[in-house]
């Protein structure tokens, strides 16, 4: 949207595909997005219809692919006790990400917005994740999304337009930087889960192609006037080079 | 190299000047920085990047002839001016009607594309205007688009200032006291967007895109200001439009276009200023130097290279020393009784803005004549509000010489003609499966012959109390056309009817399992049992809360309770006049998906829906067919088992159908244009007065016409003596109005009169 071109797409493969990360994505691969787990009685129906037609009330007319910001109004951010159920989920005063995250999803599906689970690899410096790991062994649970400075986060991918999305982190309730320049909070790898997706499904996400259901390696990308322009070449060509080789690293990882 | 550059304020809503130093000592070391300022309580006249300063008085006590000429003299001598204040920049312009080569801001025509709202230079360009209106047009058509905008509107002056105003006694203050800083009437309302805020900074010399930047907010001052942002190319499909626009305009100079992105990616132009903006050095440190450019061009000099690191940007607070020679001004004596220093405005802008109109009123004017600022009634925008023909033909048969004021008049052929479209509406609506009726709520006025309208026209009466009940079944409603509702119905006790009434909606869980023990008993009997839902996420103190999941569930529990031999209903209220009518209809939807949760979740089947209301009259009367069909339409698709929709239009009855007369008993002017005249009416008659402007209309005492009141500056003041017993305010009285005229306020049939109170008779 804000790259109409792409021209400065400048993909350095170098930084973001250190070790650390291809660990984390190994760390991370077989971790299943969250998803609310339903007693098959009343009390999981109640707090379902409740906290969607909650949403509906409070989105005031807005637009429905205004982020559900209320939600933390609701929820402090902490660790929770998985699975997790409905009828618990709305009774919490923490959730973790993974509750949110999923919580957030199934609000957007009630909406009859396209939605699609989200994981996140971001990264952290030592002293924040060193806090999140002791307060998360405090509670009793397992501190598994923190690693070496990077952690496993989740959230929900919305369809703007097509196969075009826009990721909303219902944790910090802001839609995330497409442009991304790694460093503190940097997005490092995304993961869209699409159950009707085929092989060659891709999101599009700013200037970014994303294959559904597997990890994919954000890309960083380059202030638009701090460097020197590339020189200039035929419009498509420079995008259909930068999509490929962006893909080709989600399929290395 | 010598550039003046003005505009060094560096507050909380700074001005680019600083900024603008900064981008030039880059890509011009060695250049004289001149800042210019008009107060020395600008702490950017205090900033080091200067190498001098150029300090004015302020601009009420400049000469502004002789000003100019000091200005011309600059720029012939070779100087370059760079404004960076919008009313500044507009003042020069009226200097240099056809800009000057050294004069680096934008020439009149420029100025006279770009004014607010109507923004006419922004056409080509992926953008929209929001909804705006004049406040040329009368205060009842101003309430309208409050209403229709759901009360998110800002009203704006035409350069600077836009408060939000919530209601329609905060749009009365604010109006008040923005005309009066910016010395002009034409200010306008223009309806929110929600969304990021993002902006478009360009310089152009002599027609000529020179550059532009697209800047994303990141963080906000309260204000709303920019304290943090991302620098980004313009899209060339964006800029392609930009260059032919500006080359169109002529443009020299800086200029920054204030967008809003909504939801859907729809972009809306909030303003386009005609100066760089306070972020001008964002964009520099990013590696895009605008007002280098700028200076380039104009002087052909080359600029040294601006390299950028990163694409975004931050502010920082910083503590500088003061300059010599410019010792910091004490700081102003708060007003006695008064709470801070109130020190607005130090460089005189509202002064400028006052001397440009009576200068160059065409530059000073706000376009807000264009397409989106027509108020959908066809009114023009001379002050008038529309009075429908028949509250003039009711009016005229009444008795004024006799008459003692104030008094209440009755419309009798307006009120039936209300009725009568309702009923029709309602039959046109309904369907073999889904029967739609009115109901009449009988608190908005109690009137026996309002009441009685009702019953011959097919409404339920509504009923709050026994009291009520017991009036309706007087004038002949029968216990079966009545619906028993809110949290008083048990008042006063002995009252209730023993035969079956229609409907009776519980308020709260405690009176939910009363009815039942009454029902139980056969003290209660009703067709239908229900309950009223209290609005989530809009405050309300009425209906049973699902607030929360343990009140939602307790909801549910409580409805298996209910009778099941009659049949379950819900009803809903909120005035629709207080959250705006593009809410109300949202909060309809978001009803009657907590109606299907419920119908699943308790296993009864809705098969009355009861819905309200307050409904300001123009709303419910004027063209909502269509709204109302498609309303009908979704309430079957959501709960198929609806038989009867109950709908309550409130005050859209009863509003309409009384007008409150009242002479006139001293007038006087204040002074020449301000006038207060002093009434017999009060705001005991008018409750209503903060809430919602009455059309009022002079009987004249000599012809009997009956004349309109116009937007004006005279102030209607009750009898009473109390500080705010204005009946109403801004309004002109026609020529020859004088004591003992009788002045009619329409509108006046709702709670006004329902909730007049005696007060000050003896
Ligand atoms: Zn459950």
């Amino acid at each position: 949207m804000y790259l109409g071109e792409g021209k400065n797409m400048v993909i350095d493969l170098e930084e973001t595909a250190d070790s650390n990360l291809d660990a984390g994505i190994a760390r991370w691969e077989n971790f299943p997005a969250s998803y609310m787990s339903h007693h098959g009685t009343a009390c999981c129906e109640i707090a379902r219809e409740w906290i969607t037609g909650m949403d509906y009330s409070q989105l005031n007319a807005g637009h429905p692919l205004t982020g559900p910001r209320w939600l933390r109004k609701l929820f402090k951010w902490g660790p929770s006790k998985w699975p997790m159920h409905w009828c618990q989920a709305v009774r919490e005063e923490t959730l973790d990400c993974g509750a949110l995250g999923a919580l957030s999803h199934q609000l957007f599906l009630a909406r009859g917005v396209r939605s699609f689970a989200a994981q996140f690899i971001l990264e952290f410096n030592d002293v924040s994740t060193r806090h999140w790991g002791e307060s998360w062994g405090a509670a009793g649970c397992d501190p598994h999304w923190i690693s070496n400075g990077l952690i496993y986060h989740e959230g929900s991918a919305v369809a703007v337009e097509g196969n075009e999305v826009k990721l909303w982190d219902a944790t910090a309730t802001w839609w995330i930087n497409p442009k991304q320049f790694g460093g503190y909070a940097g997005l490092l790898a995304v993961r869209l889960f699409d159950p009707t997706a085929d092989a060659s499904t891709v999101f599009t996400w700013g200037e970014h192609r994303i294959p559904a259901n597997t990890w994919h390696k954000v890309a960083r990308a380059k202030a638009d006037f701090a460097s020197k322009k590339p020189a200039p070449k035929p419009r498509a060509k420079r995008r259909t080079r930068t999509t490929k080789k962006v893909a080709e690293s989600a399929v290395a990882a | 190299m010598k550039v003046y550059i003005s505009g060094l304020y560096s507050g909380t809503s700074p001005q680019p000047g600083i900024g603008l130093s900064r981008s030039l000592r880059i890509a011009y070391p060695d250049a004289t920085l001149v800042g210019v300022e008009y107060s020395n309580r600008s702490s950017g006249i205090h900033w080091q990047g200067f190498d001098d300063l150029w300090l004015q008085r302020p601009w009420e006590e400049l000469d502004l002839a002789a000003y100019g000429e000091l200005i011309t003299e600059l720029l012939d001598g070779g100087a370059l001016w760079i404004s960076g204040t919008d009313l500044e920049a507009l003042w020069l312009a009226s200097v240099f009607p056809d800009g000057h080569a050294n004069l680096l801001s934008p020439p009149a025509v420029g100025l006279s594309r770009i004014t607010k709202p109507g923004v006419e230079a922004h056409k080509g360009l992926p953008l929209q205007i929001p909804p705006f209106v004049s406040t040329d047009e009368s205060d009842w058509d101003l309430h309208a688009f409050c209403r229709k905008h759901d009360w998110r509107v800002w009203l704006k002056g035409p350069y600077y200032e836009a408060v939000r105003t919530k209601s329609w006694e905060q749009f009365e203050a604010v109006r008040t006291a923005l005309s009066k800083v910016w010395s002009t009437q034409r200010l306008f309302l223009q309806a929110h967007v929600s969304g990021y805020e993002e902006s478009v900074m360009l310089a152009a010399y002599k027609g000529e895109l020179l550059g532009c930047v697209s800047m994303r907010k990141r963080d906000l001052t309260e204000e709303g200001k920019t304290w943090a942002g991302d620098v980004q190319e313009v899209p060339e499909e964006f800029a392609t439009k930009l260059r032919e626009i500006i080359r169109d305009v002529n443009w020299t100079g800086g200029a920054e276009l204030e967008m809003v992105r909504a939801p859907d990616g729809q972009r809306w132009l909030l303003e386009w200023n005609p100066r760089f903006p306070a972020w001008v050095h964002g964009a520099t440190i990013t590696g895009c130097n605008l007002p280098a450019m700028l200076v380039e061009a104009a002087t052909g000099i080359p600029a040294e290279k601006t390299t950028g690191s990163g694409e975004e940007f931050t502010r920082v607070v910083l503590e500088v020393p003061v300059r010599s020679r410019y010792p910091l001004a004490p700081l102003p004596e708060p007003y006695g009784g008064g709470i801070g220093h109130s020190m607005k405005h130090p460089s005189g802008m509202p002064a400028l803005a006052e001397r440009l109109h009576k200068l160059h009123p065409h530059l000073m004017t706000a376009n807000a004549g264009a397409e989106n600022g027509t108020n959908g009634n066809g009114s023009h925008a001379n002050g008038y509000a529309k009075v429908p023909d028949s509250f003039v033909h009711d009016l005229k048969q009444q008795d004024y010489a006799k008459m003692e004021t104030p008094s209440f008049l009755f419309l009798d052929t307006t009120a039936a003609d209300l009725f009568e479209r309702a009923s029709t509406l309602a039959r046109n609506l309904s369907t073999p499966e889904t029967q739609i009726v009115n109901g009449y709520s009988i608190k908005t006025n109690p009137d026996e012959r309002l009441i009685k309208l009702a019953l011959d026209s097919g409404f339920y009466a509504e009923a709050i109390s026994l009291l009520e009940v017991q009036k309706a079944l007087q004038i002949g409603f029968k216990p079966e056309q009545v619906i028993l509702n809110g949290p008083g119905k048990w008042w006063p006790e002995g009252l209730m009817p023993k035969e079956r009434m229609h409907a009776v909606f519980c308020d709260s869980i405690a009176d939910l399992k009363r009815v039942i023990a009454a029902a139980d008993r056969g003290e209660l009997k009703s067709k239908v049992f229900g309950v009223r839902l209290r609005t989530p996420s809009i405050k309300s103190r009425f209906g049973i809360p699902v607030e929360t999941p343990d009140d939602f569930a307790a909801l549910i529990d409580a409805i298996a309770l209910l009778p099941r031999d009659s049949s379950f209903g819900v009803h809903f209220h909120m005035a629709s006049s207080h959250i705006g009518v593009g809410q109300w209809w949202h909060l309809y939807g978001a009803m009657l998906r907590w109606c299907r949760s419920l119908e699943k979740l308790a296993g009864r089947q809705i098969e009355v829906l009861d819905i309200g209301g307050g409904w300001f009259p123009d709303d419910w009367h004027e063209g909502r067919e269509d709204d109302f069909t498609k309303a009908v339409q979704q309430a079957r698709a959501t709960l198929p088992n609806v038989r009867q929709i109950i709908s309550e239009p409130g005050k859209a009855m009863a509003q309409p159908s009384m007008a409150l007369a009242m002479r006139v008993l001293e007038i006087q002017d204040i002074s020449d244009d301000t006038t207060e005249a002093v009434v017999d009416g009060s705001i005991a008659e008018l409750p209503q007065y903060f809430f919602y402007p009455h059309r009022i209309l002079r009987r004249n005492g000599e012809t009997g016409e009956l004349e309109p009141l116009r937007r004006g500056k005279t102030r209607l003041m009750g009898r009473l003596c109390m500080e705010h017993d204005e009946v109403a305010a801004n309004v002109e009285l026609p020529e020859g109005t004088q004591p003992g005229d009788v002045l009619i306020f329409c509108d006046a049939g709702g709670y006004d009169r329902s909730m007049s109170y005696v007060f000050g008779r003896g």
